[in-house]
């Protein structure tokens, strides 16, 4: 019986290091080890072995099962890593991915949502207004005199009825102040028309960023405060600014902004934006329409500001002709 | 406004050059666009006389001349111009000359010939853009004189006067503005004679025209303009004409007051002012003939039109060669008035530019005595007459006369100074600003003399003072506040996650123009009638655009041109409509081409068709959607209308072949565009948890053949009328046909579904789900007449 179980042993050990394939290996598995396997009939065997025998057979028995048992998972375990192994070997790790390919949303698009985002950090809700806009919210509430040159046909463009399709995204400081009161926070995001032909830099169409703010105590500070903590979150934090007075009928006193800063790609200063605090002329418009003096000019200040969101756009992406931003070119836009 | 540094010099003195004057006034809000240096500013250039000219021996294009430069002994010059003769006087660079370009003059060799310097072009010299030939000198020149003082140089500065700043379209309102920057004073020009008006009044209407007056002028000799006159007119871009033309531009560039002469002796009667006739017509100094209406101010005599008020002077009446006698007219229209006038009859001037921004009144008399005393000087003219007219009682001319200045007194708070501005100003300072601005402080406020018509409120005042400290005194302060979102801020948040989820869809978002031609406002997909503008600039941007797919369509034939393949495009905007709401929000999509780009594991990809389009549009739209058959007209070949709960919200739609082909698109063009405000407007409704099922699900399939044209909308429904408690998701997984009819009849199809079945309480039994399954099986049959397959 001991000779036998040695024999089994190594005849067993050797046919497995022997073999080369899993199903191979599962017919040696039952040959030994099966319910009908040799080593089973040897256990079967047991009762004949003499008492005093059985502890040292059974022993041997135990030891003889568990060597097969695991020279049997220690072979099958290293031909599964061959194989597995097989799998990776060879995959031209070069090849170009694949993946189902997303669109990408309009350049200026992203820089309005870049833009929307750090104002509404800074507390600022949105406000909207029609494109199509009377001359009164256009130009009147905005204290452009009657014979302002901006009103003529050379430059704007009007409806049959005497509307005009508004200049700027002023009008929505208007359409704001005509329905909420103080404290106002917004910005605009919107599209503006001037009568202008089309070139490499002027479209009739464009879109630009309005803000205002109407409240208690707002001051100039203020102003500059906010135009220039909003330009840094978006140029970076080396951007400089030159506020230089200017002129608008609807701010006093008024600036434009000229910024330097490397997202801009020049080290010249480029004039970004205009604003000014609210000029009271403005607030006395809307309280005569409105009725009342929901807007004191001598409690309420304000400071308003805009900028074209096309020509920043242009600016920082090093786009050379404003054409490109209408074209719908998918060469273009895949770019941004 | 183009200034000249060497007459502002003149006006005020200042230490700055150029450079630091451009930064100083662009700081002050009159921003400088151009620096442009004139004259001639080149060292060793001379005036030299041609002595001989001779043919040079080895160039057939040159010439040796022998010039006197003055130095005592003749220079021998190769020259390669033609336009000169012997005796002529040239400017001749001499060696050690820097010309522009950095181009240094040398004694040198010219095929074999020495030549001792260059005799130059204007060009050259930077003179003018007269490249051809030599620059020919006055014959009394003298020879040896540098060209520096003959061409003195000088810079012009290009101002942009911002339209407030009226006050600043002269010489000498720049003059003030850098005194009041610099803390230095005024030059005046002249000194202010009183004097008295003489009996014959002007007849002036009541409107339009503030001050009038004509002074006449005798013994006027009318020639060429002196040097120096004729020298700073150009050198600001004004053409010199002769004196008396040039005197009146002299004096609107130096006070800012437009002046006109009249040829005395060519008018008939009295001079007056007064509308014109209907259809009267003039022909002005530009050469044209203007038809005037009665809105038109003009300047008369008793037969006709003479001048167009504040616009531009008459032909017939202008002063020429052989004029003696000159009426010069000053005065003050009203600005709206020449405004009006200028642009419809599409003609601006000098004059009317400062109309039109307002001319100070007070200054009409101080112009006009200015001008006679600068042409007794150039025309040696005589005064005689100075006649006025009167509109108004608005206007003091008795004052006017006697020099005195119209002052305004406007309030001013020093703690509405700093509600303003943010921070204090100094009162001193605020003090020396605006007295440095020409403003006086009286009780409370200040008096603002007319010639600052701008400054009419207490704010005004404010800016002045912000202007000239500058924004770095008011240190930036940061101020926030909570701010509810807003009606805008939901429809914007809906907006982007469309756009954001059209994106991963693979589409490119287009931002078309909404002002669109004609043809551009054909719709397939919008009907409804468009709104015009009144006065397009072309025909290219005439309708507000009713609809998107039309920017998309041309968009992707630009597209194809250029080679794209796979061409997605959306776009979400405004469309506009003469009849119910005028702006509308619009969603439009538009697929052609393949419906993913081939790779290297997948070669080829199979055509966009409507199932893509449908797909994109639920995804984009965030919603279920129905689409219904409806009719389809060229150039759609099948249309579908979208539902949203029923309610139709848009359409869409495949291009027809033919009209695929039209847009230059080879493949499959299909399109939708749907209305967003209904889906924008909406409230973000909280998506509710529902139990995750806990017993596992057991899955029958159900094949059948079915007639052609069943929908499966219809299977779906038959399936729901059933009300099987057991049935989970019902998914389609086979649709096949036959085109050629051989294992299947041409005009069936079979479809192939899995349904779901599960409980929410226990697993299901295998008996259990067998009877659901039979009972479906048994309706779809019994009601729809399909055949099943087993």
């Amino acid at each position: 019986m001991e000779a036998q179980l040695e024999s089994l042993r190594s005849d067993a050990i050797a046919a497995i290091l022997a073999c080369s394939g899993e199903s191979e290996l599962e017919q040696l598995r039952v040959r030994f080890l099966g319910r009908g396997g040799e080593l089973t009939a040897l256990s079967d065997r047991m009762r004949e072995v003499s008492k005093e025998d059985k502890p040292r057979i059974g022993k041997l028995l135990n030891e003889t099962r568990s060597a097969v048992t695991t020279t049997l998972d220690e072979r099958k375990a290293a031909l599964v890593a061959v194989q597995e192994a097989g799998a990776f070997s060879g995959i031209d790790v070069t090849l170009p991915g694949t993946a189902f390919p997303v669109g990408a949303l309009h350049p200026i698009t992203q820089l309005m949502d870049r833009a929307t985002a750090i104002f509404r950090r800074m507390g600022f809700a949105l406000a909207d207004g029609p494109d199509i806009e009377s001359e009164w919210h256009c130009f009147d509430a905005l204290n452009t005199p009657a014979d302002h040159p901006a009103r003529n046909e050379q430059d704007t463009f009007y409806m049959p009825d005497g509307r005009l399709l508004r200049t700027h995204t002023s009008s929505i400081q208007i359409r704001t102040l005509e329905r909420v009161s103080p404290p106002v926070r917004i910005i605009a995001p919107g599209a503006a028309y001037r009568r202008d032909e089309v070139d490499a830099t002027h479209l009739a169409q464009f879109n630009q960023m309005e803000g205002l703010y109407v409240d208690e105590g707002v001051t100039l500070g203020d102003l500059r405060g906010t135009l220039e903590f909003f330009f840094r979150e978006l140029f970076g934090k080396d951007a400089k600014f030159r506020f230089r007075p200017h002129f608008f009928p609807f701010t006093e006193p008024s600036f434009e902004v000229d910024i330097q800063s490397a997202a801009l790609g020049t080290d010249r200063w480029l004039e970004i934006a205009g604003c000014g605090m609210v000029d009271p002329a403005v607030f006395d418009a809307v309280n005569e329409r409105r009725g009342g003096r929901v807007l004191d000019p001598e409690i309420h200040t304000g400071f308003a500001f805009g900028f074209g969101l096309d020509r920043l756009a242009m600016i920082m992406a090093g786009v050379p002709d404003i054409r490109l931003f209408t074209d719908s070119d998918q060469r273009f836009l895949s770019q941004f | 406004m183009k200034v000249s540094l060497k007459w502002l010099r003149e006006l005020v003195d200042f230490p700055q050059d150029a450079q630091a004057l451009a930064t100083l006034l662009t700081h002050a809000g009159v921003e400088v666009e151009g620096i442009e240096t004139k004259g001639v500013s080149i060292d060793h250039v001379v005036v030299a006389q041609i002595l001989e000219s001779e043919q040079h021996p080895n160039a057939d294009r040159l010439s040796v001349c022998k010039v006197d430069d003055g130095s005592g002994e003749p220079r021998q010059i190769v020259c390669g111009a033609k336009n000169f003769k012997v005796g002529d006087k040239v400017p001749l660079a001499q060696p050690g000359a820097v010309m522009p370009g950095d181009f240094k003059i040398k004694v040198g060799k010219l095929r074999g010939v020495e030549s001792q310097g260059m005799m130059c072009s204007a060009k050259e010299l930077g003179i003018s853009a007269d490249g051809e030939g030599l620059l020919i000198l006055d014959s009394n020149s003298s020879v040896g004189t540098p060209l520096k003082s003959l061409f003195p140089g000088d810079t012009i500065l290009d101002l942009e006067i911002t339209p407030n700043r009226a006050d600043l379209l002269s010489h000498e309102g720049i003059a003030r503005e850098v005194a009041a920057l610099t803390g230095r004073s005024v030059k005046t020009p002249h000194v202010f004679v009183p004097e008295v008006a003489a009996a014959d009044p002007i007849e002036v209407p009541a409107e339009g025209c503030l001050a009038y007056s004509v002074r006449a002028l005798d013994g006027v000799c009318v020639q060429a303009s002196p040097e120096w006159l004729r020298r700073r007119l150009e050198s600001l871009g004004l053409r010199s004409i002769n004196n008396v033309v040039d005197v009146t531009n002299w004096v609107m560039m130096e006070l800012g007051q437009p002046l006109h002469a009249f040829d005395a002796d060519k008018l008939q009667g009295a001079i007056r002012v007064r509308y014109a006739k209907e259809g009267e017509s003039i022909l002005a100094l530009d050469g044209k003939k203007y038809v005037l209406t009665p809105e038109d101010l003009v300047i008369a005599d008793d037969r006709a039109a003479l001048a167009i008020a504040g616009v531009m002077g008459g032909e017939e009446s202008g002063v020429d060669f052989s004029t003696k006698r000159v009426l010069l007219e000053s005065a003050t229209f009203d600005s709206a008035r020449v405004r009006r006038t200028s642009r419809r009859l599409g003609l601006s001037s000098d004059s009317s530019y400062r109309f039109e921004r307002g001319v100070d009144v007070a200054g009409v008399f101080r112009a006009s005595q200015r001008a006679a005393s600068l042409l007794a000087e150039v025309a040696s003219a005589k005064f005689s007459a100075l006649q006025i007219g009167r509109a108004t009682g608005a206007v003091d001319f008795g004052a006017l006369l006697q020099g005195l200045t119209p002052v305004k007194h406007v309030p001013l708070r020093l703690d509405r100074v700093v509600s303003i501005l943010g921070a204090p100003v100094a009162e001193a300072r605020i003090d020396q600003i605006l007295t440095a601005l020409g403003l006086t402080k009286d009780d409370g406020g200040w008096d603002v003399p007319s010639f600052r018509s701008d400054l009419t409120r207490e704010i005004d005042l404010i800016e002045e003072i912000a202007r000239v400290v500058g924004i770095e005194h008011f240190p930036a302060t940061t101020r926030a506040r909570f701010s509810e979102s807003s009606e805008t801020d939901r429809r914007y948040d809906r907006l982007m996650k469309m756009r954001r989820a059209a994106v991963g869809q693979g589409l490119f978002e287009a931002r078309s123009l909404t002002l669109v031609s004609e043809a551009m406002a054909q719709s397939p997909f919008v009907r409804g009638s468009v709104l015009r503008v009144k006065n397009p600039l072309n025909e290219d941007q005439v309708v507000l655009r009713p609809s998107l797919v039309p920017g998309l369509a041309a968009a992707a034939s630009r597209n194809a041109r250029a080679g794209v393949k796979a061409i997605r495009l959306f776009e979400v905007g405004r469309v506009f409509f003469s009849e119910g709401v005028e702006e509308r929000s619009h969603l439009a999509i538009l697929l052609s081409g393949p419906a993913c780009l081939p790779t290297w594991r997948c070669a080829s990809a199979p055509e966009v068709d409507l199932f893509d389009l449908k797909g994109v549009l639920e995804a984009v739209v965030g919603r279920h959607l129905q689409f219904v058959p409806a009719s389809a007209e060229s150039p759609l070949g099948l249309v579908v209308e979208i539902r949203l709960a029923g309610k139709p919200i848009g359409m869409a739609g495949w291009f027809r072949p033919s009209v695929s082909r039209e847009m230059d698109l080879s493949g499959n063009v299909l399109a939708a565009e749907l209305s967003l405000d209904g889906i924008l407007a909406e409230g973000d409704a909280q998506a509710l948890y529902q139990e995750l099922p806990r017993f596992p699900s057991v899955t029958r399939d159900i094949a059948f053949v079915a007639p052609k044209d069943l929908p499966h909308q219809r299977i779906l429904e038959v399936l729901g009328e059933a009300k099987e408690s057991l049935l989970g998701e019902v998914s389609l997984f086979d649709v096949f046909v036959d085109p050629k009819g051989e294992k299947l009849s041409m005009e069936q199809k079979s479809l192939a579904y899995s349904l779901t079945y599960r409980a929410p309480d226990r697993t299901l039994t295998a008996d259990e789900v067998g009877v659901a399954h039979e009972r479906l099986k048994q309706r779809i049959l019994s009601e729809l007449g399909v055949q099943v397959r087993e």
